[in-house]
């Protein structure tokens, strides 16, 4: 058993950014992550992270702040918008005396590159591995803050006193064992749940493991049905190809070698926003018009120098993973499951409905993204989110006290659960049931649904999960290092979210952002500008809703 | 595509340590993380290794492939079904083995730990914008911000199997990061950190660690950069640095190294006589020069005008250097 003031679950960008804020505002921190810190996705993130800087042209929060309220096809919730645009330069001046290697302009400033949708060339960028210079910039910063990290412990549930949050139980990976970790705060940064999905660009790790530990506690979540495809992503393990790579001037072509986004956005082209992007290139492929599968990233025209200079990790990784080198011919491209816009419902500073409990990043849904997320808002959500939900937890602490008591029959009850885990002898390997998951998420919950696919889609999840519930076989019975085990229960999460997912998709009777509805092919503000909620009842998805926080922009229609 | 792989395997609850071959189905662009993955969900769900990104950043897999380490994820497996090879799949190196593919890393981030791995600003007052920094002078680090910390570089490191305290390639391309960081006002202070004993000056330069990294860092020319800078900061009484101090003066005499300088100036008079008998034994199997008619180059004006060049090369880039961040003036 261990005690903090302030508990951060997951160590990515948001959760040390938490953790390091906590720290400063005097709590005595931990953080609990299944993977050491630097393992963690935020660092797969290339492109880069955006902030109205001006350094690259006219810029202003306000049009930072529009830019993401359109592209959010305005279900963002315009106040939090407002929040995260106006202290987004702050934020990157602070990562850049931190250390963090930004690609920088003739003057020595925070170089800029124009992003998907954004209207200004906003977005700051470490040349294409962005997320991973920030991740071992706040990393170091983690380490030099001297907070307790439980590398390897991997959270199970939330233990609460009945009304607030008080901690909650993890995994000893490495020596095995069920930990009791009490917190008069627990925040949440366990990132998102790609990994339901097939041929996505995230990590293993991506399962919604901290999402379903809310969920099951009671803790709505809010959104859960808008998933983001991402336009460029290699066919075979779907890794991503940034956007940088059409922020730097790359182009889209069909099999015919026609630039075919301008027949889609006829304005904005390749840098229209991510939905737009990967509808269009759905539609060429579903018509024909694709080349095996995929449509082309081409960078040819942009000559060695600059992929070189700019895009040096997607040419490595185009080299590696498709066996193209982007310089020489256009890499086959096409969308795969990229951010989850849903998580744990929020206000301003992480609160979530549950006292002593905290969200942030990915994880969370403020929300900033609303139907869809512009490129370079993910990094800048994850440090303006994790900084203000640290803040507030530290604050909260100091004037609540110690909070709740913590029951160390929690332990023992993760305890017996574990053991009735790897006490099951015969049944079905997790691979099957999460491959299955995996194909059906991917075929009836993609880019375009419909109702008959998603009801499909609902029942199958349905059946999946009373699978789970007879019983799968976990080989490794050991102690030491079980990610048979772990895996086991990433499962579990991974179902109860999809669950979430497909049911407020079912039930989302409209076409917004990243869900679109074949049989509901428009937007419909009189009755779904709204947020879904999605509650735990019985182990049964409830859906809720709430209203979406309007203050400047009335809705309007989007296009591109 | 058919791939079969031996795979070390060890399970410490009851000591068992075994080789296994695999032989599984996977499609051709398959890597060495995709097999592995098959055989866990498929045929052996104890089979235990890291593994998250799969796209070669985030520094979990690292382990070693006949003998030398890879990221498992950037490992192609299709030349080896091709040409029938079975690679044979073990632990990193350096590192104490926890389970199959696992190793412990605590020993590794104790290292990274110990080099003060964060930028020091000095408490400088930072400026309300970004210091103004060119890209030149980031280019500098560019190449040691690429590190995701995997370890490869360790495992094969020569110095740390002799020295398990030696701070290695990975800790010490992390230093070369911060020392040539225009921002960073960590001075001697920093560089005492890397200069005593298991420092710089301890690394064989065998270039195991650059040939291994799989993400191009070079941290052999990165513990170079950070030798050179002790050295040029006037830090240069350890015998690392004397020994660096006369291979420059021997060749800038004679063009050539100058063995019998070599030990005396390294180690001193009183540590030379002590080689006395290492020396004589050396001399009768034929291994000294002779020490009153030293190599000279033929073209020794060629050396010196060459040695002078370097010089002035140095100079500048140490006054690029000097110039160090500004705080803008739009404040």
């Amino acid at each position: 058993m261990v005690r903090h003031d302030v508990v951060v679950v997951g160590a990515g960008l948001a959760g040390m950014r938490a953790a390091i804020e906590a720290s400063r505002y005097g709590a005595d921190v931990g953080v609990v992550s299944k993977l050491h810190p630097t393992r963690s996705h935020s660092g797969a993130a290339e492109g880069g992270i955006n902030a109205a800087l001006g350094n690259a042209g006219e810029d202003s929060p306000e049009q930072h702040t529009f830019f993401t309220v359109k592209g959010s096809d305005y279900l963002g919730d315009q106040d939090a918008i407002a929040v995260m645009c106006a202290d987004g330069p702050g934020d990157i001046y602070e990562l850049e005396h931190m250390g963090a290697v930004f690609s920088r302009t003739e003057d020595g400033k925070i170089a800029q590159r124009p992003f998907g949708a954004g209207g200004a060339p906003r977005t700051c960028y470490a040349a294409d591995i962005t997320g991973h210079v920030l991740l071992h910039v706040l990393y170091e910063q983690l380490v030099k803050s001297g907070v307790t990290v439980y590398e390897e412990w991997f959270a199970l549930d939330l233990v609460t006193d009945g009304e607030r949050c008080v901690g909650l139980t993890a995994w000893d990976l490495m020596h095995g064992g069920v930990q009791g970790v009490e917190g008069g705060a627990v925040i949440l940064a366990t990132g998102g749940l790609g990994r339901i999905y097939r041929g996505t660009t995230n990590a293993y790790a991506c399962t919604g493991d901290g999402m379903s530990m809310a969920w099951r506690a009671g803790v709505p979540l809010k959104d859960m049905e808008f998933i983001q495809f991402h336009p460029t992503t290699l066919k075979s393990n779907g890794v991503l190809i940034t956007e940088g790579a059409r922020g730097e001037g790359g182009y889209l072509r069909n099999r015919n070698g026609d630039r075919f986004m301008y027949d889609y956005a006829p304005n904005a082209g390749e840098l229209a926003s991510r939905d737009v992007v990967s509808r269009s290139e759905q539609t060429e492929i579903d018509n024909g018009r694709g080349v095996d599968g995929c449509v082309l990233l081409d960078l040819t025209h942009l000559g060695a120098k600059r992929i070189m200079e700019r895009l040096h990790g997607s040419r490595e990784l185009a080299m590696d993973y498709a066996g193209v080198d982007p310089i020489e011919e256009p890499i086959p491209v096409r969308p795969g499951a990229h951010y989850h816009m849903g998580g744990v419902d929020t206000d301003l500073w992480g609160r979530t409905s549950m006292p002593g409990l905290y969200a942030a990043g990915e994880a969370a849904c403020v929300s900033v993204h609303g139907a869809n997320r512009l490129g370079g808002n993910s990094l800048l959500e994850t440090v303006v989110f994790g900084r203000r939900s640290g803040m507030a937890a530290a604050q909260d602490v100091r004037s609540n006290g110690k909070g709740g008591v913590f029951s160390p029959a929690a332990v023992r009850v993760a305890e017996r659960r574990i053991k009735g885990l790897l006490d099951v002898e015969s049944g079905e390997r997790p691979a099957v049931l999460r491959r299955e998951l995996a194909d059906m998420m991917y075929d009836n919950a993609g880019i375009f649904r419909t109702a008959e696919k998603l009801d499909a889609c609902k029942a199958g999840v349905t059946e999946l999960r009373g699978r789970y519930d007879r019983g799968i076989v976990i080989q490794d019975k050991g102690r030491t290092f079980n990610s048979d085990l772990v895996q086991a229960i990433e499962l579990g999460a991974m179902l109860e979210m999809a669950d979430c997912l497909v049911t407020g998709a079912v039930a989302r009777e409209e076409s917004r952002g990243a869900h679109s509805r074949l049989d509901f092919p428009e937007r419909d503000d009189e009755n779904w500008l709204r947020h879904t909620l999605a509650y735990n009842d019985d182990g049964e998805v409830r859906l809720d809703y709430k209203p979406v926080t309007i203050t400047e922009y009335e809705p309007a229609v989007r296009t591109y | 595509m058919e791939f079969t792989i031996k795979i070390e395997r060890y399970n410490p609850e009851t000591e068992d340590s075994h080789i296994e071959r695999f032989t599984v189905d996977a499609p051709e662009t398959a890597t060495l993380l995709d097999v592995l993955d098959v055989i866990k969900d498929d045929i052996d769900g104890s089979l235990t290794y890291r593994k998250s990104c799969r796209m070669a950043v985030c520094g979990s897999c690292g382990m070693r492939m006949d003998g030398a380490a890879v990221l498992a994820c950037k490992a192609p497996m299709a030349p080896y079904a091709e040409s029938g090879e079975i690679p044979v799949i073990s632990p990193m190196g350096n590192l104490p083995v926890v389970k199959d593919l696992v190793v412990d890393m605590a020993p590794f981030w104790e290292k990274f730990r110990a080099i003060k791995p964060y930028l020091d600003d000095g408490d400088a007052e930072v400026p309300v914008k970004e210091w103004r920094v060119q890209q030149e002078e980031l280019d500098r680090i560019m190449k040691e911000a690429l590190c995701i910390q995997c370890g490869c570089c360790v495992s094969e490191c020569n110095s740390m199997q002799a020295d398990p305290d030696f701070l290695g390639p990975a800790a010490l391309a992390k230093a070369a990061r911060f020392v040539y960081d225009v921002r960073d006002r960590g001075g001697k202070e920093r560089l005492e950190l890397y200069n005593g004993a298991h420092g710089v000056w301890d690394c064989t330069r065998c270039y195991f660690c650059q040939e291994r990294c799989p993400k191009g860092v070079d941290p052999r020319d990165a513990i170079a950069k950070v030798g050179a800078k002790i050295y040029d900061a006037g830090m240069q009484s350890d015998k690392g640095a004397r020994h660096a101090k006369v291979f420059v003066k021997s060749t800038y005499q004679s063009g050539y190294l100058l063995e019998t300088q070599l030990v005396p100036e390294t180690i001193g008079p009183i540590g030379a006589i002590k080689e006395i008998p290492f020396a004589l034994k050396m001399a009768k199997a034929g291994k000294v020069p002779n020490p009153l008619k030293p190599h000279k180059a033929k073209k020794l004006d060629e050396v010196k005008r060459l040695n002078k060049l370097i010089a002035e090369q140095e100079k500048q880039q140490r006054e690029a250097a000097a110039a160090g961040p500004s705080a803008g003036d739009d404040e």
